[in-house]
């Protein structure tokens, strides 16, 4: 008995150690808050920004939702109706398309940059847990939102996508084997990707996911007020700059500047010239797959893996790294800020490089020429 | 006789004595070369009030000048509507302006007591010319619209003939009262220009700019500390207060413009007749698809035998896409022999819809991850991501009457026989026993 209580009390003092709500109070939150100043400072606008994109993301969401139609046979036209014909709809649509591609730019930025300044080091690992769930939240976005125009590059690249999950069954031993497929299933809804699947993804995209990704985004912010900015480097700065309003001011001056270039490029450059014309036609289940089926680029860091090297040593390392990317706080807690450094910088090439060259390095290993 | 002293001697009189009285100002007492200050003795009403006169004044002053100096480049401006009505809402705007900071700094000369012992006739009656002025071109811009597009031609010419010494006020006679007033009261206020607080207008301190910045120090040391301390609260509100003044106009701004944009995505859309017929169309068409693709299902469902092809319509170099029993497509081909070849076209490797082109290896490729499928044995070829070969389906040969001639199973047995004459003329179909 005695024992059970003091489990319960350790409990209770590690969790207000992480979530510390005596002070939560205007004066400790927004008046007496500081930012250190050193020259990573930087890095403590990118959690902001990420936070506009995923307002404007919101935003345009909600306009698109207006006209677009979750059905097979209309959502095509419908997303065709919003581009073409409805005014300022090509503007909202790519502002959607280009504000997404910036979210996760920005989050992978955050998170990195988070990783080498030791920001989830004791006692901010909740901080770093609901970071990890906003992560898997948005590729989750991504993934379902990528579908909803119904072009044969969307349909397609979902099926593969489907398909591999239902591969990893065959690397797993016995009744486990069957999960993949299962997931699979619940996820389709059907034989093939159609309308329960495109139901679904919707229903996720618009309702589900957003619901979860604000209470997620909400203890994220809160925790991150409750515990004010983390030094960010191994010798603390002697330098600091209040919170409000000198930061906070900076903080919006940066969100319009980078408000009005995603405008821009919405307004000058549909995301959509990229790629090949084929690839936006209506999916058409009779006929054959198109050249040139892609996810979009911030998965690149997984579909080359996938495309180049063995399922299993794939499926093996992104579970690894799925792990350890919610254990960080707990494996790296005694690492330096510098070594902590070089494994974000190993991190940062990685994901260049995967996804500027890719087609490169895949071309290379295939022998093929493009 | 009247209107010609108004608009011809006036004017003159006017102008010597600003040139003549301002020199002479000069040469005698530099020292009064400015406007007399209060701001010492009554700083909140006129914070209010002269920042805002100012501002509304030299941007009506601007468009005065402009029009009048270039009335080429003007008249080209005004010439675009929006530019037109840009303009005129700016100078409405800007004489409101001034009228109400005008307003504030009479109140003022008279409500305190301090300023009432600084303040001279001159200074009033100066304050309640320019509040005729700006209220009489008020009036002018509210009566008779569109101002900045008829005054350039209207009345350039007076201006310019009084200038160029040649004057004719022929013009001005026949325009109505109010822009009389206002050209009449203009001329008046030029004449007070030299005489009054008005002379700072030419003592711009330009040098301010340029000059290294000077600093205020106190002798004695807790009196610096004070003033530090406040001098530093003040710049830190003063930024709060320009900072959030900034956001807040920028987002009002962008409101603005995001809401132009943005309202219209609400509203009807404009489409053609030719627009809505195509778009109507291709509805039709999506639906008819789908209605199709449901139809295939409902038939697969209820049906024993489904109708792919007639034989003869198949090839050997390119495939023809069907829909097997399971919903999935299929490709069917011919082989040398004149007999069918049936298999599935979804890729065993991630379930890609494989091409129907027959290379001449006599393979059909899956383009998503690059595997070829050999289309006799369905195997891919060695190193592809696909291992599986695609598999079989089963099929029937049936005559134009409906009798099967020769069947086939996915294993590749074969039941019945056929000749080469019923060959041409068979029709191929997939069964449900097979599937």
């Amino acid at each position: 008995m005695k024992d059970r209580k003091s489990k319960f009390l350790k409990l209770v003092t590690f969790l207000s150690e992480r979530m510390p709500i005596q002070k939560l109070s205007f004066e400790s939150m927004v008046t007496k808050k500081e930012v250190p100043v050193h020259r990573m400072s930087w890095a403590y606008y990118m959690g902001g920004l990420t936070l506009l994109f995923f307002l404007i993301q919101l935003g345009t969401g909600v306009f698109l939702l207006f006209y677009y139609q979750p059905t097979v046979s209309d959502a095509h036209a419908s997303v065709e109706y919003i581009t073409y014909f409805v005014n300022s709809g090509f503007l909202i649509r790519n502002l959607h398309t280009w504000s997404s591609s910036c979210m996760i730019l920005c989050l992978l930025a955050h998170m990195i940059t988070t990783f080498a300044m030791k920001a989830f080091a004791r006692p901010r690992e909740i901080t770093w847990l609901s970071g990890t769930m906003l992560l898997i939240l948005t590729f989750a976005f991504g993934f379902t939102g990528y579908l909803l125009p119904w072009h044969q590059i969307a349909v397609n690249a979902t099926k593969v996508v489907l398909q591999s999950i239902e591969e990893a069954g065959h690397y797993l031993p016995g009744i486990l084997s069957t999960l993949p497929s299962y997931i699979k299933e619940i996820i389709q809804g059907e034989a093939s990707v159609g309308q329960a699947t495109l139901s679904r993804f919707y229903a996720l995209h618009v309702v589900i996911l957003p619901l979860l990704f604000l209470a997620t985004l909400g203890s994220h912010v809160l925790s991150v007020q409750l515990h004010g900015m983390s030094q960010g480097v191994d010798t603390p700065s002697k330098k600091a700059e209040r919170f409000f309003p000198f930061f906070i001011l900076k903080d919006f001056w940066l969100w319009g500047v980078a408000f009005l270039i995603v405008f821009i490029l919405a307004l000058c450059l549909p995301f959509e010239s990229f790629y090949a014309y084929p690839l936006f036609e209506a999916y058409d289940a009779l006929g054959s797959t198109p050249e040139g089926i892609k996810p979009e680029w911030y998965f690149y860091f997984l579909y080359y893996p996938l495309e180049i090297l063995p399922f299993w040593m794939v499926m093996l390392g992104m579970t690894l790294s799925g792990i350890g990317l919610f254990l960080t706080p707990w494996i790296f807690k005694n690492t330096s800020r510098k070594a902590l450094s070089i494994i974000a910088l190993m991190i940062t090439a990685y994901l260049i490089i995967i996804t500027l060259f890719g087609q490169n390095i895949y071309d290379m290993f295939k022998g093929t020429t493009p | 006789m009247f209107d010609s002293f108004l608009f011809i001697g006036l004017p003159y009189v006017a102008i010597v004595f600003l040139l003549v009285g301002s020199i002479i100002r000069y040469k005698l007492r530099a020292f009064s070369y400015s406007s007399l200050s209060t701001q010492f003795l009554e700083n909140r009403w006129l914070a209010w009030a002269s920042l805002p006169w100012h501002f509304g004044i030299t941007l009506i002053l601007l468009g005065h000048v402009l029009a009048f100096a270039c009335p080429g480049i003007w008249s080209a401006l005004v010439s675009i509507p929006t530019f037109l009505t840009m303009v005129e809402a700016l100078g409405i705007l800007s004489s409101l302006l001034c009228l109400i900071s005008l307003m504030v700094l009479l109140i003022r000369r008279f409500v305190d007591a301090k300023l009432q012992a600084v303040t001279s006739h001159l200074d009033v009656l100066v304050l309640l010319i320019l509040f005729f002025q700006v209220f009489s071109g008020l009036m002018v811009a509210l009566h008779h619209r569109w101002g900045a597009a008829w005054a350039p031609g209207a009345l350039g010419p007076y201006i310019h003939s009084i200038f160029t010494f040649k004057p004719d006020a022929s013009f001005v006679k026949e325009m109505p009262p109010f822009v009389k007033i206002h050209i009449a009261s203009a001329w008046v206020l030029i004449l007070l220009f030299p005489l009054t607080r008005l002379v700072h207008a030419l003592a711009l301190p330009f040098h301010y700019f340029f000059r290294s910045p000077q600093k205020v120090v106190w002798n004695n040391t807790r009196s610096q500390i004070r003033f530090e301390q406040r001098i530093e609260s003040e710049n830190e509100r003063r930024l709060f207060l320009k900072a959030a003044f900034g956001t807040t106009a920028s987002a009002a701004l962008l409101s603005l413009g995001a809401l132009d944009k943005f309202l219209g995505y609400f509203l009807k859309q404009d489409l053609t007749n030719a627009e809505e017929a195509h778009l109507l169309s291709k509805k039709l068409q999506r639906l008819k698809q789908s209605a199709e693709e449901r139809e295939l299902e409902l038939e697969r469902m209820s049906k024993d035998s489904i109708f792919v092809a007639n034989l003869s319509d198949l090839s050997s170099a390119k495939g023809k896409y069907f829909i097997d029993y399971e919903m999935r497509p299929a490709l069917a081909f011919r082989d040398g022999q004149g007999l069918p070849i049936v298999l599935s076209a979804k890729c065993t490797h991630l379930g890609c819809t494989v091409g129907q082109d027959v290379d001449n290896q006599g393979r059909i490729l899956c383009p998503c991850h690059i595997s070829y499928f050999d289309i006799k044995t369905g195997q891919p070829n060695t190193g592809a991501p696909a291992k599986a070969p695609l598999p079989h389906l089963g099929w029937v040969l049936k005559d134009s009457q409906g009798h099967e001639l020769l069947a086939q199973d996915p294993d590749g047995r074969r039941e019945g026989a056929i000749n080469s004459s019923q060959l041409e003329n068979s029709l191929l179909f997939i069964v449900k026993r097979f599937s």
